[in-house]
């Protein structure tokens, strides 16, 4: 089956790799309004602590303290919660945590030094995927193209605009 | 008894171990003596494990606390229902019913196919055959589930009171059923490649067993949120655990090798990328095996004696090594045109949905095994928990939502632009009403309640992306055929079942991710100490205490009640009971949350404490949309049978195929 001859895709829009700068615009979008918005809301100081810490409890439940059902879970929320009124603020509540039991009642790794690998590989891994399928669909509409143009003619068959608009009309119907 | 039950656990070994030697030398030398002798190794092995398997079933149904097993996992009182499922309860028995599970599925691939395919099936049962070796091996000599001890107690330790609940019974023989599943694909792949018979044979083969195991997977992975929601009481259904997250990364693979599977059999392209995801996808499942048996990274799922890491990292290490050397020894027959026609075709669509769903599973990767890279860079663990994957996986699966919407209306081959603007348009219009008219409903003050936002308008699209496609299609058959809108519909979505099939699908999981956005947005939580009598109000809910009761279950479990009213507009709307059981030597009580679901939220009871003076912590969560989660499973099943339906038409050309192969490649018995 003839191929339709690349002018029947519109230059202006989709001459590039469309859908990935639709799929990278729009996480871009998102991340950047969402990063915004989070440095403003507060939310409860408290939940705030109990979000960033994970549980210390003997039973090891591995979770975070705002989940944790454990019997000793109330009695930490309720010494937060005093340090909170006591003036401390949620950075210094957590700060002392780390002190006292390590890195490791942080609910998340840190955004800094080796911990930061943590939060950018997952999306250097994910454009750098973005920048292989944009070369693999390069790579395999070139080969097409260049397929098609050594047995096609040279030059394009000659149609109407009437019989051109409705082979158009009849492909965009047809299911494949 | 256990004397057989050990017995045929060897004989089951040698048995597979011959078989699997025996199919790998009928192979290559063209053997059919050896051929037949292998063809009965798979119902001998299937035998074996059987009896076996049945042998420990009694053990803890008679309460032979003679052995280890039944004595760490049941307990005189326990009931006949959990006695079953304790047989899964712990590490040895899992491992025995994982076999029982794969050399079941064996038994099936070995029933649909022996006659079949003679060049890829051997080498398939060998992969099986070796795999249950390894299983078999560890089962005998390092994790014996008959293993004794000399002067039996009266009684059993009894079953961790957590597991002690319906979901038990239904929840891991899903998600086993769903893991040991992929071991048919990934048998079939490497049995094409060793056979360097690289058609697409082997992916039609295993096309229902690869969607039958999804199936399983997911419903498993839901099945265990749901469990984790009822029985945990901390008022969420998933919470990043290291072993959610091992079950979660297989679904998420095999569901883009259900995706780019489609091109290689369109267009006979991605044959080296396919191949590569099915075999990830296995090496997925058995990472995940290995999280809870190693003992290496903390979860609540790892089971008491996890002892085997070193021997499934060495396995994992020979599935990965294996499967890389023979993929790159096979590099040149496995190059296919690789031919695109247009840059925006469905086809391109399907490429960049296998990017973003690997996305989420490498993040998802990452964050599971960062623990023990820290510790090895900077000898520091730290933890990895909740925060940082909804950080993380949240916008990537934004990106995973819209496509799900888009890649339905993109032509395969090559799309249009009047082709795109004529499909998009309704989709598009309907997102940009829904979002126009949620912007002044919708809090939006939180980053969590951005992304709600953003999640409800796709989902506003991705619905009328798939509805249309049910409508267009219905209304085209109605006038092609003059029947009603109701008749179309079925017998399209009969005729083309893989198709609409996939569309419920991905309906369910659109109702899942509206169901997780709202709940993580829009719930709110309170914990009330209160004295007989007393009340107060929750989100339109005027919930008072009425009277606190306690039961003596059995001899080792004790109920604590608290009966609650909730009213609404004045009126008694539902009388709760959340309860505490306390069962003998155990520390902790278990929470038995009540909860009154709705399609607009949950009513979410704990019972958190009480005292002598009959006063209690009540603590209430109200949970939007939390059905709609379940709800999208359902649809998810429903979708996922029709998609698996046999399907006559597919049966013939498979027929036709096998006879022509059947001419040229005679079976041992024909020669």
């Amino acid at each position: 089956m003839q191929t339709l001859p690349r002018t029947f895709i519109h230059p202006g829009i989709f001459g590039d790799t469309f859908l990935l700068k639709m799929f990278m615009g729009l996480s871009t979008l998102v991340w950047i309004s969402v990063s915004q918005v989070s440095a403003v809301s507060a939310g409860s100081l408290l939940q705030d602590v109990e979000n960033a810490l994970m549980c210390k409890c003997d039973d090891k439940c591995g979770k975070v303290l705002m989940n944790c059902t454990c019997s000793t879970a109330d009695k930490t929320r309720g010494k937060f919660s005093k340090m909170l009124e006591s003036g401390l603020t949620v950075e210094q509540i957590i700060k002392t945590q780390v002190a006292e039991h390590g890195e490791t009642i942080l609910s998340a790794p840190t955004k800094f030094g080796f911990n930061l690998t943590a939060w950018l590989t997952p999306f250097i891994a994910l454009v750098a995927g973005g920048f292989g399928v944009r070369k693999v669909l390069r790579t395999c509409v070139g080969r097409k193209d260049g397929g098609d143009s050594a047995v096609a003619p040279t030059s394009e068959p000659k149609v109407s605009a009437k019989y051109s608009k409705r082979l158009q009309d009849e492909l965009d119907g047809i299911e494949l | 008894m256990n004397d057989i039950g050990e017995f045929t656990l060897l004989l089951a070994l040698a048995t597979a171990l011959y078989g699997c030697v025996a199919y790998i030398m009928s192979a290559r030398g063209n053997r059919g003596d050896l051929y037949l002798s292998a063809d009965r190794t798979p119902f001998i092995v299937w035998v074996c494990v059987v009896i076996s398997s049945l042998c420990l079933w009694k053990a803890f149904l008679t309460d032979d606390f003679s052995l280890q097993y039944v004595w760490a996992y049941s307990n005189r009182e326990l009931d006949t229902f959990y006695k079953v499922s304790s047989f899964w309860g712990g590490q040895k028995g899992s491992l025995l019913f994982w076999t029982l599970l794969l050399s079941t599925y064996m038994l099936v691939v070995y029933f649909q196919n022996r006659r079949k395919n003679l060049k890829v099936v051997p080498y398939a049962m060998a992969v099986i055959l070796a795999i249950i070796v390894f299983f078999l091996f560890l089962i005998n000599f390092s994790t014996n589930p008959f293993e004794r001890i000399p002067l039996p107690p009266e009684d059993g330790r009894g079953l961790n009171p957590l597991l002690q609940n319906y979901w038990m019974v239904i929840h891991p023989p899903t998600l086993y059923l769903g893991y040991v599943g992929f071991t048919v694909p990934f048998a079939f792949a490497v049995a094409a490649l060793v056979s360097k018979d690289l058609d697409d044979g082997w992916i039609r083969m295993t096309r229902k067993w690869t969607l039958l195991s999804w199936f399983f997977l997911c419903m498993g992975n839901l099945f265990g949120a749901s469990w984790a929601y009822v029985e945990l009481g901390w008022g969420g259904y998933w919470a990043w655990d290291p072993v959610e997250n091992a079950a979660f990364m297989p679904l998420l693979v095999a569901t883009a090798y259900l995706h780019s599977v489609m091109i290689q059999e369109k267009k006979d392209m991605m044959k080296v990328w396919n191949m590569t995801l099915i075999l990830l996808t296995f090496v997925m499942t058995i990472f995940g095996t290995f999280i809870t048996r190693s003992g290496l990274i903390q979860s609540v799922h790892t089971f008491d004696e996890a002892t085997l890491g070193y021997y499934f990292l060495a396995f994992l290490a020979v599935i990965i090594v294996a499967s890389v050397g023979l993929i790159i020894a096979r590099l040149p027959l496995l190059k296919s045109a690789n031919e695109l026609d247009s840059l925006l075709s469905r086809e391109s669509s399907f490429l960049f949905n296998n990017l973003v769903l690997l996305g989420i599973a490498f993040a998802t990767f990452w964050g599971t095994i960062f623990p023990i890279i820290s510790e090895a860079v900077r000898g520091v663990k730290i933890t990895v928990g909740p925060p940082f994957y909804n950080q993380v996986n949240v916008p990537i699966g934004l990106a995973l939502l819209a496509l799900i919407g888009i890649g339905p209306v993109i032509a395969w081959r090559r799309a249009t632009f009047s082709n795109l603007k004529k499909n998009f348009f309704k989709p598009v219009t309907a997102g940009i009403i829904a979002a126009v008219a949620l912007f002044p409903v919708l809090p939006l003050g939180s980053r969590t309640e951005i992304y709600t936002y953003i999640t409800f308008v796709l989902c506003v699209f991705v619905l009328t992306s798939m509805f249309t496609e049910f409508y267009k299609g219905t209304v085209s058959r109605m006038g092609l055929h003059d029947e009603s809108a109701a008749a179309a519909l079925a017998t399209m979505t009969w005729r083309n079942k893989r198709r609409y099939g996939g569309y419920i699908v991905h309906v369910g999981v659109v109702l899942i991710f509206a169901g997780i956005a709202g709940s993580q947005a829009y719930g709110i939580h309170t914990e009330k100490h209160l004295q007989l009598g007393e009340s107060f109000e929750i989100r339109g809910y005027t919930i008072t205490y009425e009277k606190l009761i306690a039961v003596e279950a059995t001899n080792v479990k004790t109920r604590i009640i608290a009966q609650l009213a909730v009213e609404r507009d004045e009126k008694r709307y539902w009388t709760a009971r959340p309860e505490k059981e306390f069962y003998k030597g155990q520390n902790q009580p278990v929470s038995e949350v009540d909860v009154l679901s709705t399609w607009k939220e949950d009513l979410y009871m704990i019972l958190a404490d009480f005292r002598e003076d009959e006063s209690a912590t009540i603590k209430v969560y109200v949970n939007p949309m939390v059905s709609w989660i379940w709800t999208g499973g359902w649809i998810i099943a429903f979708g996922a049978m029709i998609s698996m339906w046999p399907d006559r038409l597919e049966q013939r050309r498979r027929l036709d195929r096998v006879r022509k192969q059947e001419r040229l490649f005679p079976s041992p018995a024909q020669e």
